[in-house]
Parts: C-alpha cells; structure tokens; sequence
C-alpha cells in the first residue's frame, strides 16, 4: 500500500532529477560513472516510492543510500574518500539498528514499557538519528557536503535524506506508538537539531558546509512534525519535507554555478557573486527565504504548520525554541547572501551563467512562489 | 461594495504582473505609467469605498482560497480604509513621481516597479485581513519588499549593508507577531481576528509580543536603528517606505490592537511612554545629521513616536490624534523625502554642508519643500498643526501633562532640525563644488507628484473636517471609540472637549497672521551679513559662516549623555559578538568529537537516549 504522499514526493523527486540532470550537463560533476550512479540512485528512490509500503521499499530506499556513497566516492579525492567512508558506516549502522529495532517492534509492544520496547525505539531513534543527521549523530553530512560537487550533495539532501524522513512519517503511522508514547525523546532530539544545528551552520565559513548544517536544522523542524501525529503537524512536516528539496535544489543548484564557473569552493570570503551570476544570487536568496519559511515563498506552508504543531506539543516553551533556531537561521542565511553574493565585486572580466541553468533555476523559482501563492492543491493532496 | 473593496488589491497586483511580463518590452518610462496607472486604479478603488464606510458598513468576503482551512478573507472597515487610502494615494503619487526619476536606470526598473506595486498590495492585504495568519503573510511580504527595494543597487555595499540591516532587524520581532498569532489559534481554533473568542484570549503577553513586532516596524525606540541605514535606496522607495507603506504596518498593528481587547491602563501608559521617548530620541538624533535623507529618516522615528503617543492615550480624542497624526505623516514625510530626492538628482549629495542656495535653482522644488517643512514643523495652516493641535487637546483631556511637555519640546526640537536642513539646502550662496554642475528643476511630472502632496497638506489643514469627517471619524469608530469632538475650519477643535485647545489655536492662528502684518509695517531691512551673536563680543564676519556641521557638532556636545544612552547599537554588536562565539566555540569542541570519533559518538548518543528514554 502507498501512502497518500508517495505520489506528491515522486513527483518532486522527478522534478529534483530533471534539475540536477541540466545543471549536471552544463556543469560535469563527475564522469559517466557519476551519471550512471546518480541514475540508479534516481531509479532506485523513485521505485521505493512506487512499490509501496513494507520491507522492499526499505530496501529500495537504503540501497540509494549505498549509491550515493559510491557516488561520494567517484569525486576521486582522498577527502571524498574519507567522507565516503563515514558515509558508509552510517548507512550500515543505521541499517543495523533500523532492521533490529523494527523487528523488536514488530514483536510487540508491552504495557507498561520494558526493556524491550526501550531497546526498541532506542535503536530505531538512532537510526533515523543518522539516517537524518540529527544532532548528537550528523557526523557524516559536513563532510559529504564538503568533499562532493554540489549535484552529488543535493542528491543526499533532497533525495535520500528526504526519503529516510518518509519512512519516519510513515512509522508514524503504522506504529504511532514508537513516537507517541515517547514524546520527549524524539522532541529533544528534534530541538538539539534545530539549535545544535543552527550554531554550528553560523560557524561555518564553506558555504556547501554551511548548507549540510541547515539541512540538520531543518530536520529538527520535520521531526516536530512528526511526533505531533496526524493532522497539522504530519502535513506541515511532509509540506516542509517537499520545500526542503525544492530549496535546496535552490541553494546547490546556486552554488554549483558560482563554484562550476568560479573553480574553487565558495566561501564566507567570496565576494560579490551576484554582479556575476544575478539569477544565481537571486535562487540562492529565495532557497534561503523558503528554507527559514518565509512568506510568500513556498516554505512558510509547512513551517506554519510545524510552529502551530509546537505549540500544541511543546506549548510556548517549544514554540519559543524553535523561533530562536529560525532566528539564528536568519543570521547565518542573511550572512552568506551578504558577504558571498551581494556587494561590491572586485571581478574585472564579464562571466554569463549557463543559460539552461539559470532558466532551470528562474522556473523553479517560479515555482516556489506560485505554490506559496495558492498552496491549496498541494495542502489538500498532503492532508 | 464587497466587490468594490477587492479592486484595491486586484489592481495593484495586476499591475506587479504586467510588469513582470512586459518588462522585457517596455521602456523604463512605460513601466513608470503602467504602474502609476495601477495606483490610479487602485486609488479610485478605494476612494468609492469611502461613502459606505464613512456611514458606518464594514465590507467582508472571501477574495480566494488561499491555504486550506484559510481562505483570503477580507474585512474592510474604517481602520483598513485610512491604511488603505494612505497606500494607494500617497503611493500613486509617488508612482507619478518615480517615472522620470527612474527613467535613467539601465537596469532593473521591471522589479523596481513589480515591487513597489506589491509593496502597496502587501500594505492594503494586511489592513483589510481579517485572518490573522494572512495579516502575517502580508506583513512579511511587505518586509521582504522594503528588503529588496532597499537593496536595489545591491552591488553599492552601502545600500546591501542596510538592506541587511533592515531584514534582520524587522524580520526577526516578527516572529514575536506569529508567535502571538499561533498561541492565539492554540487557545481559540481560530485566525479570525473578527472572532469574539480572541477577545476572552488575548492576554498581556500577546498584547507585548505584538507589540514588539509593531515597534520594529515602525521604528519605535529601541527597535528603530534599521531606518537610517536604509537611506541608500532610491529616494521613492525612502518615501513609500517612511510616508506610506512600511512603518505605517507597525501604527495600523497597534492601532487593530483595540479591536483584539479592552486595553488595561497599563497597556495604554507602555505605549504612551514608548512614544514619548521615541519622540525624543528620533528629534535629538535628528539634530545632529548632515545628510539630508538621514535627517528626514530620523524625524520619521521621532514623528512615529508622536502618532503612538496619540494611539496609546487611549481615548476616541487620542485614537483620532494618532489616525489624523499618521494621515499627515505620510503626506509630509512623502514630500520631504521627494524634494531631497530632486536635491540629490540635480546637486549628486545629500550632504548638508555641501549644498546651498537652490532656492534660485529649484523654486518650484523650495516651494514644495516649505509647505511641507512647515506642516511637520506644526505651522498654522497645514495638516501638520491640526494633527499637532489634536494630539495636545487629546492630551490635556486625559490629564497627560508630562505628555503634552515632551511633545512640546520636541517640537521645538523639530523645528530647529527643519530649518536647518532648509536654510542648509535651499538658503545662501551655491557652493563653489557645485557652480559647474548644471542643476535644473525637476521635470514635470516629479514636480506634480510631489506638488499634489503639498497641496492635500495645505487643504487638510485648512480644511481637516473633510479627513476628520469622511476617514478619521470612521476608523475611531470602527474601534470601538465613541468620540464626540467634532474639528472645523483650520483644526480648531470643537465642542466641550475642545474648548481650551481652540482658545489656544485661535491665539497661535492670530499670532501668524499677525506676524505678516507687523513686517509689513515695518521698514523692509537691509540684507548685509552680519556677525554672529555669542553672548558677548559678536563673532568676526570671517569667522562667522557656520553650517550644519558645526550646528550637529555643538548639539552633539550639549546632548552627548543622551547620545551614549540613547543608541542601541552597541547592545545589538554585543550580543552578536557573544553569539558568533559562542557558535565558533561550539564549533571547535563538538565537530573535532563527532566527526573525529563518530562510532564514539554515535554510541554516546545512544546512551544518552536511552538516558533520557528512562528519565521522560
């Protein structure tokens, strides 16, 4: 059986391959062993999304987990080699745990709870911990985002990433209990995520880390939504699952311009980008509103949500946390767009952005705005 | 008329569109008309609102299906009118203005004039809302507006520093306005703001997190340092932004606060001190620039803090102050900020020690800029003394007097911070930096566009009962207000409230037209130069030129412990600073043990789950 969603997320992912397939033909991020990785990979999430509910999807989707280190791993550097490691080791832990954890579960549940329903969501917390890059487990994301061209990463944030998260929601579902009866768990993890996760991405001084850093933010936000169940919070996280790839598809999709064209890693000591690429600077300014979720973008559908969902779960004191998470959010998104794009530039000679790439980036900002614009239809298909 | 009340909106936003798609097509100068043609229509829209409002109707409907659960419903009443016809007539105005002084942009007047457009859409949404979550929408929609626009020459770092400056600064008390409107929806299911329950939940908490929100808007005291550095947009955006469309959201917030709940009196006596010593502290600042849009940029702060003091008294008299207060604003502050803007287009500064003598240059431009000088000065005649002259009845009539004190003096301050910058820019001898320049006035639809707002300065003042009577009354009303002053010819105040504030604006009335007559019949001096009066001995002719400078440097060294109290910069550097080190410091202890150790980490975080599974 698939879920109501499933077809929305195919959806996106098709969407997110025919970006990365454009921005990957004007600028190689790798050769055609990186493509036919990334086909797989594609074939293999999207499958996962098609053949519904149940082991084989797991399967499928943790598969594309595996190809996507292979794909980390083609980048060829010693550095990407040591990311893929780490990588890997998530993948097979987090597997370990996931695959333990759901049999327990699938034994059982004892009232009141024992050492085994413990056990159970212990291990499946930490699964999805690092399947998520939560906070105290994102060991593996800075260093992947770092050592991958920007196609290969938005890959592993907008596609595997995101599809690990629908597991989660769909658990949610099947097995309530494993989030619901252990509330503060999962909410603790969720604002150590947001916060944590903020922080650090004020930190950074790699744009593309700084970009793995929100990506651990926004789950926090998505895991908000998920223990607050069925109804507001389950939209508002699957509405914020799909904005989160879509803005990201914005933000890489950016960066892999500037860094495709520049030829060298952008960072908080790049200037003035914008007078180079305008339509660069302008989807990386609108990915960044959409990922704090502001109006009228696209983001805010879901971050509404998930902020209402907080204050049912967590009352003000959740509220307020996840406001402060948003507000560092805009420091260090306000930073880059400042110091990296906007701004004097010291370039003296004329550089043009790939024009397919700037027109795939200028329609998925369209995009962004009609969906925040007249958000009906989607609010109603992820209901 | 609930069809009427969507036009507004419908053709502001369809204007924004026109331009995104003729963009490529048109010519700077057609764009300029396709908008102003939009904020013609959009004016015209409003204005046949008036009759209906004005008898007391509210419109209401559903404009379209926005979110599910939460449709674009409209509710238009007297408030949402004054808001919405400050929006689209000053903003018109502007419109009419910005077309030849945009005209020699060699790029991007497509999204100038596309978000002028939905700056005014977003401004006329959040005042006819009636869905709080929307009225948010709006509010950062116009935000986000007034961040671009500010950011328009985005390569100038000055102009990206500000727009920086301003996104930070007014997004982040936003929150606290969604915050108030979620814990709202919590305790009621509903973002109806029209809905009786919100009245049984809104507490002091929501009414301060709202608040704040309002006061970053409007630039309220200690929230307002964001205006003087949005100064390098274009001076059409500075007059949008000031006059019309960005810190009037704050006033209207405020203001739709009546409709939320009963205030207590310390709700009123807050706010009233919040104005009162943001009146301060924008005139004292004001005293010290000498860069003309920056002066003007610190007038508006100490001019809101007059319109919140009206709004905070919370009396029908003080609501009516603070509407009649902000209507006036917007038409002044708008003309101001045009006329510096052909000051700045003919002279290439803005610095007051560097410009002088224009009147012979620019007459029609000196013109413009004296009526408006003299309406926020508070001179007989003009708007500006009638919303001055409310504001100190209003005052009076709740026992303020402190207030009335303050307001006084600032006044007074006002005064000397205007005729500064006019004796600066317009009076004296052209300097010799600029004898080569070839200054011409400005072209004739700029002049129009600045002259129709002089002129509704001059006919509101003379005439105020038309605004009190068709807009101002109304929008009391609609708050719940019975006000029973009635204002005539030339703002006296009349009825039992207005007896002792139309006995004195009678005596300031006689008293300017006296002074005419008196000069008249005296022996029309000589002009000769004249040494400078110092107490004692005056100061040797040559040594006697002094100019906005040494004016800023002497009150600076008056003032110099309000200044040092007064600036919240330092505060916001601070905590900045401790964040930054904070997250670097994080950054160097945590990422070395999760990403150098990750199966140590991995454990312990296990552990620490399981932990906290067993506690919870």
């Amino acid at each position: 059986m698939t879920a109501n969603w499933d077809p929305t997320f195919l959806g996106l992912f098709l969407l997110l391959f025919a970006a990365v397939t454009a921005f990957a033909t004007l600028l190689p991020p790798g050769d055609h062993r990186w493509w036919r990785l990334a086909l797989l990979l594609a074939i293999l999430a999207a499958s996962g999304l098609v053949v519904g509910e149940g082991w084989t999807r797991s399967l499928l989707i943790e598969a594309a987990g595996f190809v996507a280190v292979a794909l980390v791993w083609s980048e060829g550097t010693p550095v990407a080699a040591r990311a893929a490691r780490r990588f890997l080791l998530l993948l097979i832990v987090s597997a370990v745990c996931l695959a333990a954890g759901l049999l327990l579960v699938g034994t059982g549940r004892n009232q009141p709870p024992v050492v085994h329903d413990l056990l159970a969501v212990g291990l499946i917390a930490v699964g999805f911990g690092l399947k998520l890059a939560l906070v105290p487990f994102y060991f593996w994301l800075p260093g992947v985002a770092t050592a991958s061209k920007p196609m290969t990463t938005l890959l592993i944030v907008g596609v595997v990433d995101v599809a690990a998260f629908l597991e989660l929601a769909h658990l949610r579902v099947t097995h309530a209990w494993v989030i619901a009866d252990w509330q503060g768990l999962w909410l603790a993890l969720a604002l150590c995520s947001m916060l944590g996760g903020a922080l650090l991405a004020l930190a950074q001084q790699d744009v593309k880390r700084m970009l793995a850093f929100s990506t651990i933010d926004d789950m926090g936000y998505l895991l908000v939504g998920v223990v607050a169940g069925p109804g507001i919070g389950l939209s508002g996280a699957l509405l914020g699952a799909l904005s989160h790839a879509t803005m990201k598809t914005l933000l890489f999709g950016a960066v892999a311009i500037a860094e495709g064209r520049e030829g060298h890693a952008i960072t908080l000591n790049t200037r003035g980008l914008a007078a180079s690429y305008p339509v660069g600077a302008a989807a990386f300014i609108m990915g960044a509103l959409g990922m704090i979720g502001v109006p009228p973008t696209f983001g805010f559908l879901g971050r509404w949500r998930l902020y209402l969902a907080g204050v049912e779960q967590g009352g003000v004191p959740l509220l307020l946390g996840m406001v402060l998470a948003t507000s560092l959010a805009v420091l260090y998104y306000a930073r880059t767009i400042h110091r990296v794009w906007l701004g004097h530039s010291a370039r003296l000679e004329s550089v043009r952005e790939p024009r397919l790439a700037a027109a795939v980036l200028l329609a998925l900002m369209a995009l962004v705005l009609l969906l925040g614009l007249f958000p009906g239809w989607l609010a109603g298909r992820l209901s | 008329m609930d069809t009427l009340a969507a036009l507004p909106l419908v053709a502001l936003l369809v204007g924004a569109l026109l331009e995104l798609l003729l963009g490529r097509l048109l010519s700077p100068i057609a764009k300029g008309w396709v908008a102003f043609g939009s904020g013609l229509t959009a004016l015209a829209g409003a204005l046949s609102l008036v009759p209906s409002i004005a008898a007391g109707g509210a419109a209401e409907g559903i404009l379209y299906p926005w979110d599910r659960g939460v449709p674009l419903r409209f509710h238009l009443d007297g408030l949402s009118l004054v808001f919405v016809l400050m929006a689209t007539g000053i903003g018109t105005a502007i419109l009419l203005y910005c077309i030849h002084y945009m005209a020699g942009e060699r790029e991007g007047t497509t999204r100038f004039y596309a978000l002028m457009l939905t700056f005014m859409a977003g401004l006329v949404t959040l005042v006819c809302s009636a869905d709080l979550l929307l009225a948010y929408f709006s509010w950062e929609v116009i935000g986000l507006c007034s961040y671009f626009l500010v950011g328009f020459w985005y390569q100038d770092p000055a102009a990206s520093d500000g727009a920086r400056k301003v996104l930070v600064m007014t997004h982040l008390p936003g929150y606290a306005l969604l915050a108030a409107i979620l814990v709202l929806h919590d305790r009621t299911g509903t973002f109806l703001w029209t809905d009786p329950a919100i009245r049984q939940a809104f507490t002091g908490g929501l009414f301060f997190l709202m608040l704040v929100a309002a006061m970053a808007k409007s630039v309220i005291f200690p929230l307002h340092t964001w205006i003087p550095e949005a100064m390098n947009a274009p001076t059409p955006v500075s007059a949008l932004l000031h006059s019309a469309c960005y810190v009037k959201a704050g006033v209207y917030l405020v203001a739709r606060m009546y409709s939320l709940a009963a205030w207590p009196n310390a709700w009123n006596a807050a706010v009233v001190a919040l104005g009162c010593v943001t009146m301060l502290v924008g005139a004292l600042y004001a005293l010290i620039q000498v860069d003309l849009k920056r002066l003007l940029a610190f007038s508006t702060i100490s001019q809101l803090g007059y319109i919140l003091t009206g709004l905070g008294l919370g009396t029908g008299l003080g609501i009516a102050a603070g509407v009649f207060y902000c209507v006036a604003h917007g038409l002044f502050k708008g003309t101001l900020f045009l006329c510096a803007g052909v000051v700045q287009h003919a002279t290439g500064t803005r610095d007051l020690r560097r410009l002088g003598g224009l009147a012979a240059l620019l007459p029609n431009t000196t013109r413009v800029w004296l009526v408006a000088s003299a309406a926020i000065i508070g001179v007989p005649l003009t708007n500006g003394f009638v919303a001055k002259w409310l504001l100190f009845t209003a005052a009076l009539d709740a026992g303020q007097m402190l207030v009335v004190l303050i307001a006084w003096l600032v006044s007074i301050f006002s005064s000397f911070y205007i005729l500064k910058a006019t004796v600066s820019v317009f009076c004296g001898e052209l300097p010799a930096s600029l004898r080569d320049r070839h200054i011409q006035e400005a072209a004739p639809s700029m002049q129009v566009g600045m002259g129709i707002l002089a002129v509704l300065c001059v006919l509101f003042g003379i005439a105020p009962q038309l605004l009190v009577d068709w807009v101002v009354a109304p929008a009391v009303r609609s708050l719940g207000f019975v006000w029973a002053g009635q204002v005539s010819w030339l703002g006296v105040p009349m009825g039992p409230v207005g007896s002792y504030g139309a006995a004195g604006a009678i005596t300031a009335l006689v008293a300017l037209l006296a002074g005419p007559g008196v000069y008249g019949l005296m022996r029309r001096p000589q002009v000769e130069p004249v040494g400078l009066f110092t107490g004692g001995d005056p100061l040797p002719l040559s040594d006697s030129k002094l100019d906005a400078g040494d004016f800023a440097g002497t009150v600076e060294d008056v003032f110099r412990p309000a200044y040092r109290i007064a600036d919240p910069d330092p505060i916001y550097l601070a905590a900045w600073g401790r964040l930054k080190a904070l997250a670097d410091g994080l950054d160097r202890v945590v990422t070395p043990l999760v990403e150098g150790y990750p199966l140590w980490a991995t454990l312990a975080g296990g552990v620490v789950a399981l932990v906290l599974m067993w506690v919870l």
